[in-house]
């Protein structure tokens, strides 16, 4: 009994996945950009995937949803083996949310709302269907329907219409959302705003997210397990606090851990006694100030 | 003191007002009565959340943007006099956050080439000026490889080589580094600093990166277009909160060197990069 509720816990799971792009003149252009990686992704958490441009996470992400089908090896979505023949790809694209970089210049119609609703509609959704669903997806990336419907999507400002291309996602209620790089470019309040909202759809949502990004610091706050790809592989795997302590292979691989753990390592270095599991600020407040 | 080469005189610039399909905006304040004066050498920090008028002050700097009233004299020469725009812009060299927008050659050298081609250089002048340009970004290895096929990083370098070329005395990076990872943003600022100090450029970096700001010479913070602290970094840094309430990320090591000091810790509030705040705990 114990196996069947592991096995419905993970919610995608890949298995020896490949995937070289094909350069149909010329074998010796063919990239391999997978190499059997092998991962499986808890329902209902936080997976990020770190690796610097052109390690393969990006090629890795396009699997979620069946944009990329494996050339070898599987991935199964949520049960749906996406590289099977007759897989039911328009299903999982629905089931599977993708935001990736700069959304707001997907943004096009002249209200929020009708920017929103563009998704469910093209799901042949009832009227009302859609409507509650919009003003549900609104509600949850902070925009108040009542305030914000009507209003145009160019006049929003920058952390705004990130959320609101957000806010078109989930009014398809995906359960897993696919994020690539989503706050590149925001100044330090928009990314806050934007990761508040996303931690509350994923807790009362039970939404699954995988998030893509660079940004060391947001992704210690956010991941529950983090992914780490390098030249087609997938090389480490394990929470922020595993992997955030070995900073020194991290390097290897053109990545660096957040700055505080840059700062303890640095400390240890020094022969200052810190200990290995310290992680957060608050932690490293306690430790340290007992120095005095 | 010499005169600064850039010398921003009180100036306020008013974006024009727009057609949207809901009608007219109204015209936007972006600076208000905004005074700045950059010393030819120095390294200065123009830093602020998004919408605080940063860019736009940056764009003031090479006559991208001519102000609404007040003057800007680059070198001396006033922006607003049209027939001084292009040397201005040779003087004042500028790179934004995404290199792609300013990168047009399908080959690296091609496209540091550009701009001295336009300008009508000899062949032999233009060899000579990419070879240094590639040389001071180091990327001469990668002079023949299309753009598409460096990182994000190394684009970023082509896009200053380009600039560099023209032997600006200025260059203003503009959000350069907003787009890229840790390590290649932490590789291009280090870059600016190596051109800052082995040629003598003066360097303007915007940045909403207190990370960034606090390498710089002089820290400029800009709120609801206007400068609203200006000094040292030590000096800026010395205030979080209010740096917190202008929406700036404050980096967790230099929190955390601040919550020690309020505790009695003698940490000395100069200590703002991993490195030096190390050393203070550590002493």
């Amino acid at each position: 009994m114990k196996v069947m509720n592991e096995i419905s816990d993970t919610i995608i799971q890949t298995h020896d996945l490949c995937y070289t792009y094909a350069a149909k003149q010329d074998k010796a252009l063919q990239k391999q950009a997978l190499v059997n990686v092998n991962l499986a992704v808890k329902r209902g958490s936080c997976a990020a995937i770190i690796g610097v441009t052109g390690s393969g996470k990006s090629t890795l992400v396009q699997h979620f949803n069946g944009l990329l089908q494996p050339t070898a090896g599987t991935v199964v979505v949520d049960g749906v083996d996406v590289g099977a023949k007759g897989a039911d790809l328009f299903r999982l694209r629905q089931r599977v949310g993708m935001l990736f970089q700069f959304p707001e210049a997907q943004l096009f119609e002249r209200t929020i709302y009708a920017d929103v609703a563009f998704g469910p509609k093209r799901m042949q959704l009832g009227k009302h269907e859609i409507r509650a669903r919009v003003l549900a997806a609104l509600d949850a990336v902070g925009l108040p329907p009542k305030e914000f419907a009507q209003r145009s999507p160019f006049e929003l400002s920058g952390g705004q219409m990130r959320r609101a291309a957000l806010a078109g996602v989930l009014a398809m209620t995906p359960i897993i959302l696919v994020l690539d790089e989503p706050t590149t470019g925001l100044d330090a309040e928009g990314r806050a705003e934007f990761y508040y909202y996303l931690q509350r759809i994923q807790r009362e949502q039970g939404v699954t997210i995988v998030l893509v990004s660079h940004d060391m610091t947001e992704v210690a706050a956010l991941a529950d397990t983090i992914f780490v790809m390098h030249n087609a592989h997938l090389m480490m795997q394990g929470t922020p606090r595993t992997i955030f302590s070995q900073g020194e292979r991290l390097r290897e691989y053109g990545l660096a851990e957040p700055p505080l753990s840059t700062l303890l390592a640095e400390l240890r270095q020094q022969g200052v006694e810190i200990p290995e599991d310290t992680f957060t600020i608050d932690e490293a407040f306690t430790v340290l100030s007992r120095r005095r | 003191m010499n005169t600064p080469l850039i010398d921003v005189q009180g100036i306020t610039y008013t974006y024009p007002a727009q057609n949207t399909s809901k009608g007219q905006t109204h015209p936007v304040a972006a600076l208000q009565d905004v005074s700045l004066q950059v010393q030819a050498g120095e390294y200065v920090a123009l830093l602020g959340h998004n919408g605080s008028g940063k860019s736009t002050l940056a764009r003031h700097c090479n006559a991208l943007l001519i102000p609404t009233s007040g003057r800007v004299l680059v070198a001396g020469r006033d922006s607003s006099d049209l027939a001084q725009q292009r040397a201005i812009r040779d003087t004042v060299g500028m790179i934004f956050q995404n290199p792609d927008n300013q990168l047009i050659a399908t080959v690296v050298e091609d496209d540091v080439a550009w701009a001295l081609a336009v300008r009508g250089f000899s062949r032999a002048m233009i060899a000579e000026r990419v070879e240094e340009a590639l040389a001071a970004v180091g990327i001469s290895a990668m002079r023949e490889l299309p753009p598409q096929r460096l990182s994000g990083g190394q684009r970023q370098r082509v896009a200053i080589a380009g600039v560099l070329a023209l032997r600006p005395r200025c260059i203003i990076a503009d959000e350069a580094t907003a787009q890229l990872d840790p390590l290649s943003r932490a590789e291009i600022t280090a870059l600016l600093h190596d051109l800052n100090r082995r040629y003598g450029l003066t360097i303007i970096q915007v940045t909403h990166f207190l990370e960034e700001a606090a390498l710089a010479e002089r820290v400029v913070v800009m709120e609801q277009g206007r400068i609203v602290m200006e000094g040292p970094p030590a000096q800026i840094f010395a205030d979080i909160e209010r740096l917190r309430q202008l929406k700036l990320a404050i980096p967790e090591p230099v929190e955390l060197a601040q919550r020690l000091r309020n505790a009695g810790l003698p940490i000395s509030r100069e200590a703002l990069t991993v490195e030096a705040i190390a050393r203070e705990i550590a002493r």
